[in-house]
C-alpha cells in the first residue's frame, strides 16, 4: 500500500481481533530496506510484536526473552517481527545489542501508528506503539491477540510456542506424518 | 519467483558463470539472485572451492552458525552495499559454500561464510538485488540453498489456511527437509 493510499485511508479503523486480517505493513526494516509484512511471512506463520522502543526497561526485558525463543523460530519455519517507532539506525543498534536475528520494522514516521488502534496514548513524550502481540497465519489473518499494556498481559514464550503450534498445524498439510 | 527456487552457477576457482557450457563446479544458488536486472561491476565473495569433494552438511553446527551470523551482523554490516547472498547447495543435504555479492568488497575480509571455505573475490555482472532474508529462520525449504524458497508454493505469500488444507505437498519427497 502506497503512502498516499495510507494517507487516504487514515482514520479508517482496523479491526485487530482474531479472525481479522492484519494490514500488510509496508515499512523500512532495521537496515532501512523497504519491507512488507507479507514478504516477511513468505508463507510462514508470524509472531508480530509491537514495542514501545529501545528506551523502555520492559521492552528491553521482553525482547531479551524473544531472543531466547528465536532459536526455536529459526528451525521451525516461523517468523518473528518487532514493530516500533524507533528509527532504523536505532533499531539496528538495539537489535545488535540484544543479539537478535529477527526483523525489526520501523514506523518512525508513525504512518501506520496513526491508523492502527495500537497507539499508547498515555505516553505523550514518545508517542509509541503500545506493547501487543499478534500471531498470524501466512495470509496475515489474526489467530490471537495479546494486550501487553501491563507487562503481565504480554504473550509469554510458552504462549507463543502454543500459538505457533496451532497455526502451523492448521496450515501444514503434512502435520501428520505423510504415508510413504 | 519460479517454481524451482534455485538456479545453477559454475565456479572454476577464479570465475563465476551462469553458462551451462562453462567448465567448473556446478552449484545451486537462490534463483532470485539471477532473475532481476543485474548489477554491473559488482563484487562476489565466493566462499567455495572447485573441488567436488569440498562439502559440508547443512545440518553441521558450523553451517548453522554462519547463517545465524549472516542474519545477526553480516547483512546489517554490509548495509546498502549488499546486492544478494546465497549459500550453495549441492543436493538435498550438502552445502558447498556461499556467495555474497556487493557493490564494494571492503567488508569481505569479515565474511562469516569464509569460515566454511576460503573466499575468492570475483568481479561479476551476473547478480541482481534480492532483499535479504528476514530471519530468524535458518532452516531450508525443501532442500533449496538458503535463503531461497518458501512453503508458499511459489505464489504470493499469504496462502489461506482453507486453501492450504487438502493441497498436495509441493516439495519432491526426497528433497524435503526434516520439519
Amino acid at each position: 500500500m502506497s503512502e498516499s493510499e495510507v494517507a487516504a485511508r487514515e482514520g479508517e479503523a482496523f479491526d485487530l481481533s482474531p479472525g481479522s486480517h492484519f494490514p500488510d505493513l509496508e515499512l523500512p526494516d532495521h537496515t532501512g530496506r523497504p519491507r512488507t509484512l507479507s514478504e516477511i511471512s513468505g508463507g510462514d506463520p508470524v509472531a508480530l510484536i509491537t514495542s514501545r522502543g529501545w528506551w523502555c526497561p520492559k521492552e528491553q526485558r521482553y525482547l531479551r526473552e524473544l531472543c531466547r525463543v528465536q532459536d526455536e523460530f529459526e528451525v521451525a519455519y516461523a517468523k518473528l517481527v518487532v514493530v516500533s517507532v524507533d528509527a532504523p539506525e536505532v533499531q539496528s543498534a538495539f537489535r545488535a545489542g540484544l543479539g537478535a536475528r529477527f526483523t525489526f520494522l520501523s514506523d518512525h514516521e508513525r504512518r501506520w501508528l496513526k491508523r492502527l488502534p495500537l497507539c499508547e496514548g498515555t505516553d505523550t513524550l514518545h508517542d509509541p506503539y503500545r506493547p501487543a502481540a499478534f500471531t498470524l497465519f501466512p495470509d496475515l489473518t489474526i489467530h490471537a491477540a495479546f494486550n501487553g499494556y501491563w507487562y503481565w498481559g504480554r504473550a509469554t514464550m510458552e504462549e507463543l510456542r502454543l500459538e505457533m503450534r496451532e497455526v502451523t498445524r492448521a496450515i501444514r498439510d503434512d502435520w501428520e506424518v505423510p504415508e510413504e | 519467483m519460479t517454481r524451482r527456487p534455485f538456479a545453477y552457477i559454475r565456479f572454476d576457482g577464479k570465475r563465476l558463470s551462469a553458462d551451462r557450457s562453462t567448465p567448473g563446479r556446478r552449484l545451486r544458488i537462490d534463483a532470485r539472485c539471477l532473475q532481476g536486472e543485474p548489477v554491473e561491476g559488482a563484487y562476489a565473495h565466493v566462499c567455495a572451492l572447485p573441488d567436488p569433494d569440498a562439502a559440508l552438511r547443512y545440518d553441521e553446527p558450523e553451517v548453522q552458525g554462519v547463517r545465524r551470523d549472516a542474519l545477526a551482523w553480516w547483512i546489517p554490516m554490509l548495509g546498502d552495499d549488499l546486492i544478494c547472498l546465497s549459500t550453495f547447495a549441492l543436493d538435498a543435504s550438502r552445502c558447498g559454500g556461499a556467495v555474497t555479492v556487493a557493490t564494494n568488497p571492503r567488508h569481505f575480509d569479515r565474511d562469516p561464510f569464509a569460515r566454511l571455505f576460503p573466499g575468492t573475490v570475483v568481479r561479476t555482472d551476473l547478480f541482481s538485488p534480492v532483499a535479504p532474508p528476514p530471519g530468524p529462520v535458518v532452516e531450508r525449504y525443501s532442500g533449496t540453498p538458503w535463503p531461497a524458497g518458501t512453503f508458499a508454493d511459489g505464489g504470493p505469500p499469504g496462502v489461506t489456511p482453507a486453501r492450504r488444507r487438502g493441497s498436495r505437498p509441493r516439495a519432491a519427497a526426497p528433497e524435503r527437509p526434516t520439519p
